[in-house]
């Protein structure tokens, strides 16, 4: 058995690798050539000379782009040798666009070295987990940036083996005796890694918390103090050998080292600041999470599969799993978005930073989202027998229905006697709930729009979904007479889902789901608690007051905020403008229109503000039923109120709150009017962020699109069907429904 | 509880008026727009208090608040639209609810789930769909397709309150009713129904409200002046941008709205209740 299972464990990581080598090597040559190509040729074309000419002392002379470290300028280098020789590309600004122009030959041969090196990568992975393998051969932005002349092939290699190595030292008997040599190849591994790229460093970071984490755990109090010093003393060496062979490995280093390693650092603080690119990018704080979002949605037909999106949502599902088997990457993976987040420069390439603890993740995620469906499978087996096995009613306590028969008799009687009632209410609630949705699943495969509406209303619609889903009418092309409805299947899906996750939408509305609803739970669980103590002054006062906000219609709300921050009309421009910046306050937030992080600030302000009541009366009702003994006896032992808070309060506070917590997210999620005034009010002239919905309704009134308004609809009810389960999971309501 | 020290109450009292700034400031700038009679469009100086206060743009609007219709005409549409809506979804909802309630049959765990499911989402996942299917019908901009899209949005999440509400009646009390000799349709209307009462008449208040403070949906079944509601009329201002004077909207506004208020301030604890699905803390 066991030796089937390593069998298949072998043939699937092969399968992993040919199907990273296959894709990587299908998009090197149908990829066209992107920005920052050619300036790493001509690199690589200075090294070609070195190599050529014998005297390897060029080495510590040429470096084109010296701001990026040289090693993976050197291995395109040395891949390009055997390709004919050409003149030196000409020296162009880093903002060039991309020079189609490029010798072939010379292209192909450097952009292969990254294949091989991202191959390799994908291979270490999968011998991790070779679903994991599986994940990364076909993330699509991997395959992009390792199948191009770009400096990411390399790093991402030399981190990810940084890591593997430092795992191999403390794999086996905890750090306080890492096994040395393993120890010193990861230092090796991670100076390489800085003289390929810099911000592939983070691995180093991620190293150092585990490392710190993991001495923590394990010092026992009577070896801590020989543990702890002889663990500075190691990780200190440790961090000494990796600059060591950082300045060993980067011959462009050796004549002057301190003044061309200070220009190369402080030009990427310097373009991360000023360059124009980055500027007019314009990239919200939250891009990286919107690259994570979206497959690479350039020159698609370079990519054989486009799953990008859901790799990431199955990460995130896997995180928990990953955290408590292999701790590090997860501290990979978080350390790496947070400088991602924070870094001003926002270029899809530094995702390479972090996919490979994101394919790992996912490989954790798909297991774990397995095993849930296996369990609640498993669990609603006896649901589904119900009606079948009536003797399992019997052994039930809780039977609703008031007269008591032998078990067998009283189902079937109060089945029969239901109907009546059923009917009649089933039969309005087809008719006006479901009927709408299942019609509306129908328009969703049609190409229904504004052009179109004649037709369908005129029978067009039951003509081409009857056609379609019997098969009698192939689905449409895009080049099909605009006049007529046409049946198109499931590939709407596809292009919807693919334009909207380009643009950010999904990851939008996740994004403002977590921080509104974190927001108005931290203003209305404070509220809550600031009222709690009955010998609070004006108690009653403030509590109407705080509750005006939930009383006054949504919509009003955004009135009233549009009413303040509106640009040109609104009450802080107008102040601005008659008072002088200097004397306002907040003024910095004129213009917050053009900058999307100030956007999202406005109207997270605006969600609080229409928010938070609700959680401040469930927290309120919440604080009501706790027994007032706990915290007695929390006094008595002298808690400060911080603790009481943390170790009393939230703990029995937090299972109260959940079921509130989780509608205001449903709302959040499904947030329409807040974001529709103010797209109103811009008349679609400036463009805002919103939610799926809010989109959905945009398509309708404005695009008249009304099959992708449908495909859009089913999509927010596919993921609030998640929402959902989570609810009926935690709240009593819940209970209600599985046990009732 | 224990009581507060002088300054705990001082500290509290000001964190607690920070939280009332924050609550009052945006609903002062409308109140401050509303009665302001020297706007001519949006507005164009900063003032604290209105530069000439004016009951003016209130009379305006209680007059005409939508091109050349009475106020009245619109008010009676959103309370015929509102209150039609309301009863359609809780009459066409009640039976199922108590089915729900009461009897077991199969496949009623997933029913539930169903139900649960549309009462959460989102009112544009029903108005494609109801968009096309009342245009079809030839009925897609009368009083009545707002009725019926308000009932639709409305209608699973009172199937939903309603069953909770009869599952909280206990069960002893109907079995004694049945026992004397009482029907399943005489033990609902004696004793179901009596008992259940508030718990429907607030469900019933919130679809009444979702339907009369809804706006921008109902834009798509309008296409005449004379069927526009009172809560259309304001977002009617807003898209024509500063072309009115924003004294109006704001007025608009906070007579719409102050019906609202007075009910969920009178209502509270209830209304959180119905709105938390039954999940509420207590």
């Amino acid at each position: 058995m066991k030796k089937y299972l390593l069998i298949l464990r072998i043939l699937a990581i092969l399968l992993a690798v040919l199907l990273a080598w296959n894709l990587r090597s299908y998009a090197l040559t149908s990829l066209p050539v992107d920005y920052d190509e050619d300036d790493y040729l001509r690199a690589a074309q200075e090294y070609a000379i070195v190599f050529r000419s014998g005297d390897l002392t060029g080495l510590t002379q040429f470096n084109y782009r010296p701001e990026h470290p040289p090693l993976s300028k050197i291995i395109y280098g040395l891949s390009i040798l055997p390709a004919s020789e050409t003149p030196l590309l000409p020296d162009r600004p880093t903002s060039a666009g991309p020079d189609q122009t490029l010798p072939r030959d010379q292209l192909r041969n450097a952009r292969t070295a990254g294949a091989v090196l991202g191959t390799l990568t994908t291979l270490l992975v999968a011998l991790l987990n070779p679903l994991a393998g599986f994940f990364l051969a076909i993330h699509s932005w991997t395959i992009k940036y390792t199948a191009q002349v770009m400096l990411e092939a390399l790093p991402a290699l030399t981190s990810l083996l940084a890591v593997l190595a430092y795992r191999r030292s403390v794999a086996q008997n905890g750090i306080l005796r890492p096994k040395l040599p393993w120890l010193a190849l990861s230092a090796t591994f991670l100076g390489l890694t800085a003289v390929s790229k810099y911000i592939y460093c983070l691995v180093g970071i991620a190293i150092l918390i585990d490392w710190f984490l993991q001495n923590r755990q394990t010092g026992k109090p009577d070896n801590r103090q020989t543990g702890t010093l002889a663990n500075w003393l190691t990780i200190f060496a440790w961090g000494l050998l990796s600059i060591i062979v950082f300045f060993a490995a980067n011959p462009y280093l050796w004549p002057d080292p301190l003044s061309r390693l200070a220009d190369s650092v402080f030009y990427h603080a310097r373009y991360s600041t000023g360059a124009a690119e980055v500027a007019s990018a314009n990239f919200p704080l939250w891009q990286p999470f919107n690259w994570l979002g979206m497959s690479v949605p350039w020159s698609q037909q370079a990519f054989r599969v486009l799953l990008d999106p859901f790799i990431t949502l199955l990460a995130a599902f896997g995180l928990a799993r990953l955290w408590k088997k292999e701790r590090v990457y997860v501290i990979w993976l978080i350390t790496a978005i947070l400088f991602l987040l924070a870094w001003p420069t926002k270029w899809p390439q530094y995702l390479l930073v972090l996919t490979v603890p994101l394919s790992l993740a996912a490989a954790e995620g798909a297991i774990s989202l397995l095993e849930t469906i296996r369990f609640s499978v498993s669990k609603s087996v006896p649901n589904i027998r119900f009606p079948v096995l009536p003797q399992a009613t019997s052994t039930r306590k809780s039977i609703r229905s008031p007269i008591r028969f032998s078990a067998l008799p009283q189902a079937i009687r109060s089945q029969i006697r239901s109907l009546p009632w059923l009917l009649p209410g089933l039969l309005a609630f087809l008719l006006l709930t479901i009927f709408p949705l299942l019609f509306q699943l129908g328009m969703s495969m049609t190409s229904l729009n504004a052009q179109s509406l004649r037709d369908g209303l005129q029978g067009g619609l039951v003509r081409e979904l009857w056609g379609g889903l019997t098969g009698q009418i192939p689905a449409a092309g895009q080049d099909a007479s605009p006049n007529q409805v046409h049946f198109i299947g499931l590939r709407g899906y596809g292009w919807v889902f693919d334009y909207v996750s380009s643009i950010g939408l999904p990851v939008f509305t996740i994004l403002w789901t977590a921080l509104s609803v974190s927001l108005q739970l931290a203003l209305g669980l404070g509220a809550a608690l600031l009222l709690w103590n009955q010998h609070v002054a004006f108690r009653k006062t403030w509590q109407v007051l705080f509750i005006l906000p939930w009383a006054i219609p949504e919509a009003i709300g955004a009135l009233m905020w549009l009413n303040i921050f509106a640009p040109i009309s609104g009450w802080l421009s107008l102040a601005v403008k008659d008072f002088g910046a200097q004397n306002v306050p907040f003024s910095f937030l004129v213009g917050w229109e053009r900058n999307p992080n100030q956007t999202l600030i406005i109207l997270l302000l605006a969600s609080l503000w229409y928010g938070f009541p609700f959680l401040m009366m469930a927290a309120s009702a919440g604080l009501k039923m706790l027994p007032t003994e706990v915290f007695d006896a929390a006094a008595i032992d002298g808690a400060t109120p911080w603790q009481t808070f943390r170790h009393v309060t939230w703990p029995l506070l937090t299972p109260l709150l959940v079921p509130a917590i989780i509608i205001r997210a449903i709302f959040a999620f499904n947030q329409f009017y807040l974001f529709q005034m103010f797209v109103q009010f811009f008349g679609g002239q400036q463009y805002i962020p919103v939610t799926l919905s809010t989109f959905s309704y945009y398509l309708l009134y404005r695009g008249s699109e009304f099959g992708v308004s449908a495909i859009l609809n089913i999509i927010t009810i596919l993921m609030l069907i998640g929402f959902v389960i989570l609810f009926n999971r935690w709240s009593k309501a819940g209970e209600g429904v599985t046990y009732a | 509880m224990r009581k507060l020290t002088f300054w705990r109450q001082a500290g509290r009292q000001l964190a607690l008026l920070a939280i009332g700034i924050f609550v009052l400031f945006p609903i002062y700038g409308l109140l401050r727009m509303a009665f302001d009679g020297s706007l001519k469009g949006a507005a164009t100086e900063f003032h604290w208090l209105p530069k000439q206060f004016s009951l003016q743009p209130m009379l305006a609007v209680l007059d005409r608040p939508y091109q050349s219709v009475q106020f009245s005409t619109i008010l009676g549409n959103s309370l015929v639209v509102s209150f039609s809506a309301a009863i359609l979804a809780l009459a066409l909802g009640v039976s199922l609810a108590y089915a729900f309630a009461r009897f077991r049959f199969p496949g009623r765990q997933s029913g539930l789930f169903v139900i649960l499911l549309t009462a959460l989402l989102p009112p544009i996942a029903f108005t494609t769909p109801l968009y096309i299917l009342l245009s079809w019908l030839g009925i897609r901009t009368t009083l009545l397709a707002l009725v019926l899209v308000y009932a639709a949005f409305a209608m699973p999440f009172c199937i939903w309150n309603l069953r909770a509400a009869f599952q909280a009646i206990p069960k002893e009390t109907e079995e004694a009713a049945y026992l004397d000799g009482a029907g399943d349709l005489a033990t609902f209307t004696y004793i179901s129904l009596p008992l259940s009462l508030p718990a429907i008449a607030v469900a019933a208040l919130i679809a009444f409200l979702t339907a009369y403070s809804e706006f921008t949906i109902g834009w798509l079944f309008v296409s005449k002046p004379d069927t526009v509601t009172l809560a259309m009329a304001i977002y009617a201002i807003v898209t024509t941008g500063a072309a009115q004077p924003w004294s109006q909207l704001g007025s608009l506004a906070i007579l719409m709205s102050i019906p609202v208020v007075v009910i969920f301030l009178l209502l509270q604890r209830a209304l959180l209740e119905r709105m938390m699905f039954g999940a509420a803390g207590d």
